[in-house]
């Protein structure tokens, strides 16, 4: 009878124990899946660069010989009708695009002389180490109220930096001669218009000698 | 006998007088609106929580500021009281990314809005709204002057803040991102001071030990910053080590303009918070549309602009 109620028990403790298991048991390749949900902002980076920042270059950007004659004329009210950026605050971005002759080359920047319908104006490329947000947010094409965590938000401006670094600038350096014309797309941060304006700094995400 | 349906027509009568009662709106006719901060053992948190607060009173409401002494439990338990007590939003400075997650769902669920000021909490489904500062941004600035002022060699300690804050590790990044680029540079030690000043003081104190011969100290707040900057003046080692903060108090702008400590990266509390009751007010007059992050942008202040900033802004 003992014996009986022990089986009994035991069944009962299996049933149990197979319907609400303590652990499962999974393949390790599954569990590589669920690993791989955990946000991966190099990869972020780069669709975004390929699939959004490139296509939109030359479509989504402002002409620089429209947005640097229009800064020079007000810069609020440039900022107001072409800037992207923190809603509070003084820092803001622009999406530039647009040709300029080459006038001097340094180890942190090539600047480019912009000349149309009588306006002239100079903008810097950076060719330099790039830090900060400006290719993530300058297009204005990212929220950051899509990212719950924004350390994964941040990750981003450090992914686009370094392909900006490791893919544009090399280029350009090779190719930027003084007299040269180049084809440039790119952000600028504008953080102080005292020293940021004059002339506007663009982080390069496209060149090409014209 | 009565007849059971006197019994239901009292329930509309009851429902009446429980929503005359309700607390959210009180016998002066005005709402109340809580704000619920991390911790007021900090005059820059003080300075964002007051300036919430009388924001809110501008407005029309009442409001009360509840202190969550960085505690979560602390935290849960205003929470449980403001719900009770039927006020009708919250200014929220979270004291965990993720631990306060949970207090903000129950308010919600008991319908009240949520709108967080300077830091985040790691749901985009829950708050309202969350102001931000570009904690981010203002570290990269601070890393380039750093390099700029220290040098491409040298040795430096870091005070992380509270290890549970995504404002921690946004600072910490956005510096290394710009610091770590520089290979003669080199962190040799790196401990949280958790935001606190009589920590920063004694986690410095024992970073000296260890490292008599270092350069300079990041801070992640200006609390840790002064902390850090007290435990050099006591080993004498003020001249000799250069201090960065973050956050832009008025003692650190001060000790800046008289060359003490190098820089601090610039908030804006008071514009963060005013806003913050601002979207609460539209919120309770019946606007939904708001963007769910508001990054507020930081500033850069040294020495040589210092003359620009006060009172916890721009001058």
């Amino acid at each position: 009878m003992r014996l009986v109620r022990c089986l009994i028990a035991f069944v009962a403790v299996a049933g149990f124990f197979r319907l609400f298991p303590l652990f499962h048991v999974v393949r390790l390749e599954s569990a590589a899946g669920q690993a791989a949900t955990v946000f991966d902002a190099t990869q972020f980076a780069e669709t975004f660069w390929t699939g959004k920042l490139l296509p939109s270059a030359r479509s989504s950007s402002v002409d620089a010989a429209v947005l640097l004659p229009a800064i020079q004329a007000d810069a609020a009210a440039a900022r107001k009708k072409y800037s992207h950026g923190a809603v509070l605050g003084d820092t803001y971005f622009y999406f530039v695009s647009g040709s300029g002759r080459v006038t001097s080359v340094s180890d942190d920047e090539v600047s480019l002389r912009v000349t149309k319908g009588g306006h002239d104006a100079e903008v810097s490329i950076q060719t330099g180490l790039v830090f900060g947000d400006a290719l993530r947010d300058g297009s204005g094409m990212l929220n950051p109220g899509d990212f719950p965590d924004s350390q994964n938000f941040n990750d981003i401006s450090a992914a686009l930096d370094h392909i900006a670094e490791s893919r544009v600038i090399p280029a350009l350096r090779k190719q930027a001669k003084i007299g040269a014309t180049v084809f440039f797309a790119g952000c600028a941060e504008v953080d102080d218009e005292s020293t940021d304006l004059k002339p506007l700094k663009v982080i390069p995400i496209q060149t090409a000698l014209q | 006998m009565k007849h059971p349906l006197n019994k239901l027509a009292a329930i509309p009568a009851l429902a009446l007088a429980a929503l005359c009662l309700t607390p959210s709106v009180w016998a002066d006719g005005k709402q109340k609106i809580a704000v619920v901060v991390s911790t007021m053992n900090n005059p820059w948190f003080v300075v964002l929580a007051d300036t919430a607060r009388d924001r809110a009173i501008e407005l029309g409401y009442d409001a009360t500021i509840f202190d969550s002494q960085n505690d979560t439990a602390k935290e849960a338990a205003n929470f449980e009281n403001l719900i009770a007590a039927g006020y009708s939003a919250v200014l929220f400075n979270p004291t965990d990314a993720n631990g306060s997650i949970v207090n903000v769902r129950k308010a919600r669920a008991a319908g009240v809005p949520i709108f967080c000021i300077d830091r985040e909490i790691n749901a985009t489904d829950a708050a309202v709204a969350q102001l931000l500062s570009d904690n981010y941004a203002g570290c990269v600035k601070l890393g380039q002057y750093f390099v700029k002022t220290v040098g491409q060699t040298g040795t430096y300690v870091e005070l992380l803040g509270l290890v549970g804050d995504n404002n921690t590790w946004n600072r910490s990044k956005g510096f290394h991102s710009v610091v770590d680029r520089y290979p003669g540079l080199k962190m040799v030690a790196q401990q949280s001071g958790e935001f606190d000043r009589a920590k920063g003081l004694e986690v410095m104190e024992s970073m000296l030990q260890a490292h008599p011969d270092i350069n300079a100290v990041f801070c992640g707040n200006d609390a840790m910053a002064m902390g850090a900057y007290q435990a050099l003046l006591a080993a004498g080692k003020a001249d000799q080590v250069k201090v960065f903060g973050f956050d832009g108090a008025d003692d650190v702008l001060k000790l800046i303009a008289a060359g003490k400590i190098e820089a601090t990266g610039m908030q804006f509390p008071k514009t963060m918070a005013r806003q913050a009751a601002e979207f609460a007010d539209e919120y309770l007059k019946g606007k939904r549309d708001f963007p769910q992050k508001v990054p507020v942008a930081v500033q850069l202040v040294t020495h040589d602009n210092v003359a620009n900033y006060g009172d916890y802004g721009k001058k």
